[in-house]
């Protein structure tokens, strides 16, 4: 469900927690109950009355079990409270929980199912029926947590429950109070929007890495941190401990350090120095410092992480300040790492010039580094629609090529990744994580040089989200990412558009104005006059993604050299119907247009109308220049003989006949070639046809009257009210 | 209760490819659809009409979906080139009125009839995947064929608002129908690629570059035989084959069948041919 503009109603979220679980479950359940509309109100149940209860239409349960069936210490008391004389009506409660217990017990749940049947015994209305989690808990209480959301949402402010408004998406403010709400809320986000930008864009966004490396790994994982600072607004700059002065530590207001350990507990020997100095008495306070730690070992070692764990401490006895806990790798680092470097790199941009942490910036720091925009900026208020997507799970084939091996195939990546992701933060993802060595052209959102091909669409992938691709295909997303088609590959998805650009040379597509008549305008310079009409025709011609793009639109520009492509093609036909252009400069490109490298070079003009970055516009223009070019050639030439003998089939019977194509458009010898290409022999026989009656070909190629140039109308038999086939064309065109 | 639709053969169904206008009509008796013909229904120009004057295709056009209109019902085509052609110049006369008046005005000078706009124009396999439903369509399957089938759709299918549904570059309509019917579809990339069949006569070599590759892109990707929802390429694809090897050096040695075919195959139309296709799958498979 998304829900674009807030109406909050309160919803208690109740926990009865020996262990922190329960607690958990509902600080998770009060960030997800927001984008339900609901204001959420987190209690342990030591924190209310049992009298209280009356007063809420929603409540939400999270209980676990201790011991033998019993309640939770903090839930102890307000069980007694339930058991008492003078109990609560709760007949306009809705209510669900979710029960934590461990099942080697023999009173599994226990203290869940009693409030369970406590509250219904109450009167309340149970919404979605009880789930017992056993110790691995967490995936059964988040579907849980959902489902119980989707339907306490749904309960108005009277406690009436109304299920078919599930799912339902609330655009428009309910009521003149719920709009007050929603704008005080604006206004809130707004605050917190400027706070990240001052916050981003004053003072020292430095973040220094530290590595102490031995074999190479923290160097390699220093190095992709400081990459990933970019997303969270930090300049990062990488540090070899090795002969770095610790003084200048002292001085700097982030920093994260990844430490290896060496043998038994021991520094990596680029760390030695500047551990020692750190350890001297005469070590320099850190107290404007905000620091995290990674550390790398081997829990085969008896001192596991040890030199980590030793910055981990030592800093923090010099007076810095750890803004997120340090966290410990095994031999398989990768992901744990990554994990912490989302943590870390959070806390540390949250840290200001003046050393100062700004917690209340968090969660937005997060939502950019994850692409998503929180509010924008306006004094009207006006949010930006939550665009964040689900997860889906791709399988991701990319386009490798390697110009110093002359290899190429197809690395393929399954993954997870969320729906609202640009194919551009897909691909820089992987290059970070995965494969440094990727190739691809990075840009704006709107660089044409960053085009590829996904599946055959030639896409941005600056403005191309992975859930638009997804379209209704059952299953996983299968994407298989190439680079533009038409051009020579340099490596991997980046392409050279040299040839491009030589094409556009040779085709001489710049404008050569012709003299004319101008109109003095109020403030006295000249202009040439055009007409609406014109200019609204040029214009829609010319409005299209790069040049680059469209000549890739084309599924022929990849199969014929010498084509000069729907791009330059379609440029020079733009300056031909462009009246400023000189008569010349028409020759010209009437030559061009109609030889054999130009539009006539284009077999089919279909894949051009299907690209979205070309269009049914571009695929129209150029057909009028086809048209064009066939008209200045007088229908001669294959192409010509083609379209012309099409046409005169057509008006002779209502239907085409191909007998006559082949003959009149190949010629004897055309036939001939497909005689001895055994195209002929595979057409007479039906090699490969499952039926057909093929005595009408044979009689169609060798039987007069077919042989003579007359139409053989014993293979055409015209269509019913033949003559007002006739008569259309001989009302629109006399020609055929 | 049989379906109905206004019947548009294609353009070549009635001469070089009578197996499609045959199989067709077996096909949708099997699957309870009912085929009008429309007598008087002209070729759509294919694009080819177009080069020479657009204003005569679109009123040729006209003239044959209007008899479609006059019957009350949509039209259907085994034709992707037809489907693209009529739907269009029909999407274009609804989006100009000024286009679509004209068009009328010539209509009613030369023939007496006008048309509205309110038909759609399907392909066979929309029609199949989104009308009859596949849960339906598997009722009719009395042959399953469980080979590996590489859908060809071809560019002109896949428009956007021509396709339904499917996707247009990603299409899974066929492969649905593939897969539940016992077979195994493969998926590659340039089933949507134009086979460059519009050219095939003019620009001969670049076609059988392109269709080569197609060929050879379903063939190296296991495929053994090629289901094509086109036409005009099924032609190209198939009699071209040979010569389209020679010229790149490519293996394009695979059987292509239209997809009407296939349909009627599946629901116990002509058993003798799909066991003489069978044994070609067989013998001429690597």
């Amino acid at each position: 469900m998304v829900i674009t503009m807030s109406s909050e109603l309160p919803l208690l979220i109740l926990y009865g927690s020996q262990s922190g679980n329960a607690e958990d479950l509902c600080t998770k359940a009060a960030k997800e109950a927001k984008s339900h509309g609901l204001e959420p109100i987190v209690k342990g149940m030591d924190e209310i009355k049992i009298s209280d209860l009356s007063s809420y239409n929603r409540v939400l349960i999270y209980c676990s079990t201790w011991g033998e069936g019993e309640m939770p210490d903090n839930a102890e008391d307000l069980w007694q409270q339930a058991q008492g004389d003078s109990l609560p009506s709760l007949t306009t409660c809705h209510f669900a929980v979710c029960s934590l217990g461990d099942s080697s017990y023999d009173l599994f749940c226990q203290s869940g199912k009693d409030w369970d049947q406590w509250f219904e015994k109450q009167g309340a209305n149970r919404l979605v029926t009880r789930v017992d989690c056993d110790v691995d808990y967490d995936k059964p209480a988040a579907l849980f947590t959902s489902e119980a959301l989707s339907h306490l949402s749904v309960v108005d402010s009277s406690g009436a429950y109304d299920p078919s408004k599930i799912g339902e998406v609330r655009s428009v403010p309910e009521t003149p109070d719920e709009k007050a709400i929603e704008t005080d809320q604006n206004k809130d986000k707004i605050a917190v929007g400027g706070g990240l930008e001052d916050l981003l864009g004053t003072g020292d966004r430095t973040l220094n890495i530290f590595f102490g490396s031995q074999s190479g790994n923290s160097e390699q994982l220093a190095s992709n941190f400081a990459k990933r600072a970019e997303n969270y607004g930090l300049k990062g700059i990488v540090h070899d401990m090795d002969g770095f002065d610790i003084n200048a530590m002292a001085s700097m207001k982030r920093v994260a350090i990844i430490c290896s350990t060496w043998g038994e507990g021991e520094m990596p020997d680029n760390a030695e120095a500047l551990w020692l100095a750190a350890s001297s008495g005469s070590a320099p306070k850190m107290d404007g410092v905000s620091f995290s730690v990674l550390a790398l070992g081997d829990t085969s070692y008896e001192l596991f992480c040890q030199s980590g764990k030793d910055w981990d401490n030592k800093l923090e006895e010099l007076g810095a300040r750890r803004v997120a806990a340090r966290v410990d790798c095994d031999v398989d680092y990768e992901a744990v790492a990554s994990e912490w470097a989302s943590e870390a790199l959070t806390m540390l941009s949250a840290v200001d010039d003046s050393g100062n942490l700004h917690e209340e910036l968090i969660d937005s720091i997060r939502d950019m580094a994850d692409g998503g925009a929180v509010v924008a900026d306006g004094e009207d208020g006006f949010s930006i629609p939550d665009l964040h997507g689900e997860e889906v799970e791709i399988q991701l084939g990319v386009f490798r090529y390697d110009p110093h091996e002359k290899t190429s195939g197809l690395d393929t990546w399954l993954c997870s990744l969320p729906g609202h992701m640009t194919l551009l933060e897909a691909l820089r993802s992987i290059q970070r994580t995965h494969d440094g060595s990727l190739c691809f052209t990075d840009g704006a959102p709107h660089d044409p040089n960053t085009a590829i091909s996904v599946n055959g669409r030639i896409t941005l992938p600056g403005i191309t989200r992975i859930e638009q691709l997804s379209n209704g295909r059952p299953g996983s997303i299968v994407m298989k990412i190439e680079p533009l088609p038409g051009y020579d590959v340099v490596r991997d998805l980046c392409v050279d558009f040299s040839a491009l650009t030589k094409k556009r040379q040779e085709a001489s597509v710049w404008h050569v104005s012709k003299t004319r008549e101008a109109l003095r305008t109020d403030q006295g310079t000249l202009i040439g006059p055009m007409s609406a009409v014109e200019a609204t025709k040029l214009h829609a011609m010319s409005n299209r993604f790069g040049s680059q793009i469209l000549h890739s639109c084309s599924d022929s520009v990849a199969y014929a050299n010498s084509y000069l492509g729907p791009s330059v093609c379609l440029d020079l036909w733009i300056k031909k119907s462009d009246s400023r252009t000189s008569d010349k400069k028409i020759k010209q490109i009437d030559k061009i247009l109609s030889g054999p490298d130009a539009i006539l070079a284009e077999t089919d003009l279909a894949p051009m109308a299907r690209q979205p970055l070309a269009g049914r516009g571009v695929q129209n223009a150029l057909s009028e220049a086809r048209t064009s070019a066939l008209e200045s050639n007088g229908y001669n030439g294959r192409h010509g003989k083609h379209v012309w003998w099409y046409a005169w089939t057509l008006k002779s019977s209502g239907r085409v006949n191909d007998t006559v194509l082949y003959r009149q458009v190949l010629g004897p010898l055309g036939l001939l070639s497909n005689l001895t290409s055994g195209v002929t022999a595979r057409m007479l026989t039906g090699f490969t046809r499952t039926g057909g009656k093929m005595v009408n070909d044979i009689l169609g190629l060798v039987v007069p009257p077919a042989g003579i140039g007359k139409m053989p109308k014993q293979f055409n038999k015209r269509v019913d009210k033949h003559y007002e086939v006739v008569s259309i064309f001989n009302t629109l065109d006399r020609r055929f | 209760m049989p379906v109905r639709y206004a019947y548009h053969p294609g353009n070549v169904a009635h001469s070089s490819a009578p197996e499609v206008d045959e199989t067709m009509r077996a096909a949708c008796r099997s699957l309870d659809v009912d085929l009008i013909d429309m007598p008087g229904a002209t070729s759509c120009g294919a694009g080819i009409l177009g080069q020479a004057n657009r204003r005569l295709q679109i009123t040729l056009n006209a003239r044959t979906m209007s008899m479609a209109e006059d019957l009350g019902l949509d039209i259907i085509t085994p034709c992707a080139t037809t489907a693209a052609t009529l739907h269009e110049d029909l999407e274009m006369m609804k989006s100009d009125p000024s286009l679509m008046g004209e068009v009328n005005k010539t209509l009613q000078k030369t023939t007496g009839r006008s048309l509205e706009g309110s038909i759609k124009i399907r392909h066979f396999l929309h029609v199949i995947v989104e009308d009859l439903g596949l849960d339906n369509f598997l009722k009719k399957v009395k042959n399953p064929i469980s080979s590996r089938l590489g859908p060809y759709y071809g560019p002109n299918l896949q428009q956007e608002g021509l396709v339904g549904g499917d996707d247009i570059f990603d299409p899974w309509y066929m492969e649905s129908i593939i897969e539940s019917s016992g077979g195994t579809p493969i998926r590659y990339t340039s089933r949507t690629s134009s086979a460059g069949t519009p050219g095939i006569f003019s620009e001969e070599n670049t076609v059988l570059r392109q269709s080569a590759t197609i060929l050879s892109d379903a063939k190296s990707m296991g495929a053994q035989m090629i289901i094509s929802a086109c036409t005009l390429s099924h032609g190209v694809l198939d009699i071209y084959q040979g010569k389209a090897s020679r010229s790149t050096g490519l293996n394009t040695n695979i059987p292509v069948i239209h997809f009407c075919e296939y349909i009627a195959f599946l629901t116990g139309n002509f058993p003798t041919r799909l066991a003489m296709l069978k044994t070609r799958v067989a013998v001429i498979g690597d």
